[in-house]
């Protein structure tokens, strides 16, 4: 495990170099954070950290933990063990309003979208804007959230007929259209998304990514992509960490290696570079 | 995140260009709304009714409110509830026990302003305990409010030796604008419907236009979706079920008015049973998530008119059982097949 004033995860001997971070530029640094579901383990003392304005791809198998470290970033699950740093304070997240308050938006991988509910309604659901009726009464400004969500998916690029539409009769494309949309629309700090692109088509995907390279170009919101697509990775990210038995076992800049490098580092077996360490007793 | 109008063409197919909506069109959008197959159903029996009893609508309509009052009052509870996922079969007897909590205050000399309130505040107990139990002890809701459905009977009718009690005078004047003489009479049959009318009205909006109503959507619709994103879910629900409770008990109370009397035995579980039934041929699915307080009140309004309006027209005593039964099944598969059916607007 890493310790100290940012110093980088210990990137296993030969991997790339990943530049040390000031504090100041650390919007996140995550240490040591394990994770267990009962008696299963799914983090094993993950360490990770994010710049600002910082693109990182958080790459590994199915049922690596991806998803699980995300949801403890977003606050719905707590960490079995290990500490967050954010803005560099220790900070202990409660709740996904807690997070969302803080400035990490998540796309979930389930969307986390309400069928039952308007694109409108969803766009803002959990922090529905409220107006006063007769000065006392506080129902939901529909009006508003309708014209936002309008002027939002406008600007965007996401065209839909009608913001009142039920989210069920959206296309899978369009519902992940939404909740990329939903998390970029309160303007994070920390944007997370679990696998944006899986129910979208190649053009759709391609906008999705063009999104994050508009908001990486502007240094502004640092992101965490958890994509599977190693040239959908070096297309748009700066960093790759690699998630496996629990662990990060491969932090690299993507300037510092190549797609076909990468590519025959895993296949070599990062996972066995991982077994060999006496943390990693799994495989 | 500002302009970004110029990136990349649409990665969403435009949707069908916006076409002056013709009569077809209309209609399809009425699909749209779940009151819609309600409300006519509504309308052609109080329109057939009307056709083989001329009297029906003149002299019937005061008890007929009067009935749709009682079960609306319980549908709209069960229509949040239903709108969670969960459901509450202790109703009926939350609706009786808590005319029962009113008239010991009183007895007890607690003036009405406080009693009937505090009543409630008992009734909103027991649907916090159903909630809790629940919600955060993992029973399902079926098997929880079972449990309490049996605990108050035998409660009640034990505290109460099975002896009705007389309706304090205060509290009809207060509630439904009557006296003890007047009880049971047409004003305060009215007046128990439009207590049901406007608080039908209230929680419609309360549904559609609160962050409280949504939420309540979002956790029936999808429990996961609202956790994650910080949905109070376990609140929302424990909420819904002491709404439930404080309508239960208030049709009890209005109940205990409109008939002069407070009866042990005045909140038998058919009553529970229609009320659900209101629901669900009201549009509301169990399946959580969709459903509609108006369609409840309409719902009320269509069991009552079967129960109360087909003896009227000569069909026998209980015959009004058969076209109910069918029509909820009818109505929860229209419901299945509508969600199915609705015309995609996107
Ligand atoms: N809520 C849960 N309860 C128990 N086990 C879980 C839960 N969520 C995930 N898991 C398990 O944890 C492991 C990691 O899952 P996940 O984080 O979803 O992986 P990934 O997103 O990398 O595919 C899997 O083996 C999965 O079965
Ligand atoms: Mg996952």
């Amino acid at each position: 495990m890493s310790s100290g004033n940012g110093a980088a995860p210990g990137p296993p001997p030969g991997s790339g170099v990943v530049p040390a971070l000031g504090d100041a530029a650390l919007l996140l640094r995550a240490e040591g954070v394990t994770k267990n579901y009962g008696p299963s383990i799914v983090l094993r003392g993950l360490d990770l950290q994010i710049a600002r304005g910082e693109v990182l791809a958080l790459v590994g198998d199915n049922g690596a933990g991806k998803s699980t470290f995300i949801k403890i970033l977003s606050g719905f699950h707590a960490p079995t063990s290990g500490t967050l740093y954010w803005e560099g304070r220790a900070t202990v997240l409660t709740s996904p309003t807690q997070a969302r308050a803080l400035g990490i938006e998540t796309v979930y991988q389930d969307l986390a979208l309400v069928n039952d509910l308007t694109v409108a309604q969803n766009m803002f659901l959990g922090r529905e804007p409220i107006k006063r009726v007769l000065g006392v009464l506080p129902l939901t400004d529909a009006k508003a959230m309708r014209l936002r969500t309008r002027e939002f998916l406008d600007q965007v690029g996401i065209r839909l007929a009608s913001v009142d539409s039920l989210v069920r009769d959206l296309s899978g494309g369009q519902r992940q259209s939404i909740a990329v949309a939903r998390a970029m629309q309160s303007q994070p700090k920390l944007l997370i998304m679990d696998e944006p692109l899986a129910a979208l088509g190649v053009r759709e995907g391609a906008h999705v990514l063009d999104l994050v390279q508009e908001i990486r170009r502007r240094r502004e919101v640092s992101i965490i992509l958890i994509v599977h697509n190693y040239s959908q990775i070096f297309q748009v990210c700066d960093r790759i960490n690699f998630l496996f038995a629990g662990e990060i076992v491969l932090d690299v800049a993507t300037s510092a290696i190549t797609e076909e490098e990468l590519i025959r580092m895993v296949k070599a077996g990062l996972g066995a570079q991982a077994a060999a360490r006496p943390a990693g007793s799994g495989s | 995140m500002k302009n970004l109008t110029a990136a990349a063409p649409a990665p969403v197919p435009a949707g069908r260009p916006p076409v002056r909506p013709g009569l077809g069109d209309r209609l399809k959008v009425l699909i749209r709304y779940p009151e819609t197959g309600i409300t006519a159903v509504a309308i052609v029996i109080a329109i057939v009714f009307e056709a083989l009893n001329n009297a029906f609508l003149s002299s019937e309509v005061p008890v007929l409110l009067a009935s749709t009052a009682q079960y609306g009052l319980i549908a709209v509870g069960e229509a949040m509830l239903m709108i969670t996922g969960e459901i509450d079969l202790s109703a009926a007897k939350i609706y009786s026990t808590t005319p029962f909590f009113a008239f010991y205050l009183s007895a007890a000399g607690v003036p009405w302003p406080a009693a009937v309130p505090l009543a409630l505040v008992g009734a909103a107990g027991i649907g916090w305990v159903n909630g809790f139990i629940t919600v955060r002890l993992g029973v399902p809701s079926l098997i929880a409010t079972l449990g309490m459905l049996f605990l108050l009977n035998g409660a009640i009718l034990t505290v109460s030796h099975s002896q009705p009690a007389r309706t304090p005078e205060s509290f009809i004047n207060v509630l439904l604008g009557s006296d003890q003489q007047n009880a049971g009479t047409g004003i305060s049959q009215i007046a128990a419907f439009l207590w049901l009318v406007a608080i039908a009205l209230a929680f419609a909006v309360v549904l559609r236009r609160t962050r409280f109503g949504l939420h309540t959507i979002a956790v029936g619709s999808n429990l996961l979706a609202a956790r994650e994103l910080g949905i109070r879910t376990q609140r929302t629900k424990i909420l819904n079920f002491v709404l439930m409770a404080v309508l239960a008990g208030f049709a009890g109370i209005i109940e205990a008015c409109a008939s002069g009397s407070i009866d042990p035995s005045a909140g038998d579980n058919t009553l529970t049973l229609y009320a659900i039934a209101s629901a669900v041929i009201g549009g509301t699915s169990l399946f959580g998530g969709s459903g509609t307080v108006i369609g409840a009140l309409i719902g009320a309004f269509v069991v009552a008119s079967l129960n109360d309006g087909l003896p009227l027209v000569g069909a026998q005593a209980g015959f009004a059982d058969v076209p109910l039964g069918i029509a909820i099944v009818v109505a929860m598969i229209l419901n299945i097949k509508l969600t199915a059916l609705r015309v995609r607007q996107v």
